[in-house]
């Protein structure tokens, strides 16, 4: 009678199962016919063209193995580009995060007027990245850059200084100016993160005497710790991909002294026709941003579970 | 109101678009479509094209031409994409068209000319749209280059010749600093990735230096002639005669220097005094042949030439031909170099009622040495000279210039 009972009720389970499965496919099956067109497709093609001989004007010839990968890393010019991709990804987190936490407090303050602060600072991220690169390579321009003109004016320099194409100089403006253009987002978040947590707790704190630096300290920012680190992952993803500032103020040049491993691949494939390198150097990149994307769906489960 | 005539307007369009596909439908069946891609020398070719374009189609009914006009940085990339996922055009307007021969995606021209219209395309030109001694492309315009000065900068700084060999060229630029201090910039050099390839070509040929020896059949960036360009490419930058670095500065922003008369000495090509009114520049400029290393070497000029080639796929030879000897014909091809914007004529019949401003050019033009542009390997060298020469100035130029040869060798001479 028991056992009976037993085996009904799995096999009444294992049904409902099938049902939701089923059911559930015309919900989300628009959703991954679409992703595997778009996502899992091109990742496909081009991993399979990454083993194929591809030749200077671009057409398909044969597989050919390992070869672009060997032709790849016996290329003597990939080597600094990857040091130089590591500075870029790093130093640009870095230096957004540590700006932004800051940031993130100021626009939490009540304030008049803050309103129009949070519209200001979130407007580098809602505008194109391609516009704002074009407006500090104005800026920065060498002979009619507003810089420049008001150095000048002000008698700090006695001629021009060419910013971004001094080789000295020039990588770490385009991380400036990355870091600019990242700092909304992850301010945002931030914000989001300091909004949540709740307002009796601090009362709390500074009704035992806390000071405002203790409250941030031993409070606020262990809260934040979910909001900083889903902001870093997914400013590392964006900053790895970041392609418009490099290319647009630099072309990642002189040479390749300004180009990162995101740069390089598009440089080699449409500049330097070398496809067979671009399309390894692409795999290389993906999977660099996959190991990424493990590390956010790790650390999102990992949240997920403590609340 | 802004918005409100944007979307009318959209509304309009899309019914257009419906009405033209119905109507279009049943001629459809012979009708034989043409893609034409070409670059955007100056912002008169649409307008150029469009005209054109609606004519050869009024004239030839069962031809339809869709037209793309790209920028010179967008045809480069967009060109390799239509090749690589095999959606080619038909025909095709670019600076060099081996590599697309060398994989047999081209008409002979033999195919799309008659002998006699082939003739008048003049025959230095003829020789370099050659892949393996076969005629695969026409040239459509060439560019010679030539030493540009702005005379009261040069003269004012108490120079009285126009220099012939680099050691006059250090001496004006000398007195040129003494004299305009930071303000002026003797000599522009333009290595960036715009043009890099050619402005080292111009003064190694100066010295003999070439690419590539067309008699031993092999590569030679390396050479000790261009060794030494480089060096005193590097010694002029070093000695504070050029605009800061040179390996970034591309030539449109040299042209601009020297069109705000910031700069008294500089390599431009046939077009610059074309550039130079369109920016409303008011130096008073002199042209003079280029100079060379030292006396014992020839001065000599550089020699480009772009392309009209069309790929082969089935059923397109005929209008693809009817196209190109449209666009020849003397009218129509008159308005091409107008629109254009002062390039030398690619046809005997053009070059005779040419503007006045060109003949210096083509004066220099038995003295042009021209790029290996007839290699099949020719497109991956010279993008990575372009993008890699410039670094020499500032690093050291020997290893620069060994690692363009060992790519240049990896390339191959086919």
């Amino acid at each position: 009678m028991l056992a009976k009972s037993t085996a009904a009720k799995s096999k009444k389970q294992v049904a409902t199962h099938d049902v939701s499965l089923a059911s559930a496919l015309p919900w989300i099956g628009p959703a991954l016919v679409l992703i595997a067109l778009v996502v899992i497709w091109p990742v496909i093609e081009l991993v399979r063209i990454s083993f194929t001989d591809i030749s200077a004007a671009g057409s398909l010839l044969d597989f050919n193995g390992l070869t672009n990968y060997r032709e790849l890393l016996a290329n003597p010019d990939i080597y600094p580009v990857a040091r130089r991709t590591i500075l870029w990804v790093f130093g640009i987190v870095f230096f957004t995060v540590i700006l932004s936490l800051p940031t993130a407090q100021l626009i939490n303050q009540n304030f008049p007027g803050r309103k129009y602060v949070r519209w200001a600072l979130i407007f580098p991220w809602a505008a194109s990245v391609v516009m704002t690169s074009m407006i500090w390579t104005w800026i920065l321009d060498a002979y009619s850059g507003e810089l420049n003109l008001t150095l000048t004016q002000l008698g700090l320099i006695s001629e021009p200084v060419d910013w971004v194409n001094n080789p000295g100089s020039s990588f770490y403006f385009l991380m400036a100016v990355a870091v600019f253009v990242s700092i909304p987002f992850t301010s945002f978040v931030l914000l989001a993160g300091l909004q949540s947590i709740p307002n009796d707790i601090i009362e709390a704190a500074s009704v035992d005497g806390a000071s405002n630096w203790q409250i941030y300290r031993q409070i606020k920012f262990p809260l934040l710790r979910n909001a900083l680190l889903i902001a870093t992952i997914i400013n590392l993803i964006n900053v790895f991909n970041s392609f418009p500032i490099i290319w647009i103020m630099t072309r990642g040049g002189p040479g390749y002294d300004t180009d990162t491993t995101t740069t390089l691949a598009y440089k080699l494939a449409f500049i330097e026709s070398n496809m067979g390198q671009s399309t390894a150097l692409g795999v290389f990149n993906f999977i660099v941003i996959m190991m990424i994307v493990g590390l956010y769906l790790r650390v999102t489960k990992a949240t997920r579970t403590e609340i | 109101m802004k918005k409100l005539t944007t979307r009318s307007f959209a509304a309009l369009a899309s019914l257009g678009l419906v009405a033209g596909a119905l109507t279009a439908a049943p001629a459809q069946a012979n009708t034989v479509t043409i893609k034409v891609v070409t670059p955007n020398y100056t912002d008169d070719m649409p307008a150029y094209y469009k005209d054109l374009n609606a004519r050869f189609m009024a004239a030839n009914p069962t031809i339809k031409v869709e037209h793309e006009n790209l920028s010179w940085d967008d045809i480069l990339v967009k060109g390799r994409t239509y090749i690589s996922t095999k959606s080619y055009p038909d025909v095709l307007n670019l600076n060099t068209f081996s590599e697309f021969a060398a994989e047999g995606l081209l008409y002979k021209t033999s195919d799309l000319f008659t002998e006699a219209k082939l003739s008048d395309f003049v025959t230095a030109f003829r020789d370099n749209s050659k892949y393996n001694g076969v005629e695969y492309a026409v040239p459509d315009l060439a560019s010679a280059r030539m030493f540009f000065i702005n005379k009261a900068l040069f003269y004012g700084a108490g120079n009285t010749k126009i220099p012939t060999t680099w050691a006059e060229v250090t001496a004006a630029s000398k007195k040129i600093k003494a004299k305009y201090g930071s303000k002026v910039y003797p000599l522009a050099i333009p290595l960036g990735s715009e043009e890099a390839q050619a402005e080292f070509q111009i003064w190694a040929g100066g010295n003999g230096g070439r690419y590539f020896d067309e008699a031993a059949g092999k590569w030679v960036i390396n050479s000790k002639a261009n060794l030494e360009t480089l060096n005193q490419l590097k010694a002029w930058v070093k000695a504070g005669y050029t605009q800061p670095n040179p390996a970034s500065t591309n030539r449109t922003d040299a042209f601009k220097l020297f069109s705000q008369g910031k700069v008294a000495m500089i390599n431009a090509s046939v077009f610059f005094p074309s550039t130079l009114k369109d920016y409303k520049s008011k130096v008073d400029y002199g042209v003079a042949p280029f100079p060379s290393a030292n006396a014992s070497k020839k001065p000599i000029t550089l020699g480009v030439q772009d392309y009209f080639m069309a790929f082969k796929k089935t059923g397109n030879q005929d209008a693809v031909s009817k196209y190109l000897n449209f666009l020849f014909e003397g009218k129509n091809y008159a308005g091409f170099l107008k629109a254009a914007g002062g390039f030398i004529p690619a046809t005997k019949s053009a070059s005779t009622e040419v503007d006045s401003s060109l003949l210096p050019f083509i004066e220099q033009l038995p003295n042009a040495i021209f790029y290996p542009g007839t290699l099949g390997s020719w497109g991956t060298v010279v993008a990575k000279i372009t993008t890699q020469i410039g670094t020499g100035i500032t690093k050291d130029s020997k290893t620069v210039l060994d690692s363009l040869q060992k790519t240049a060798v990896a390339a191959g001479t086919k």
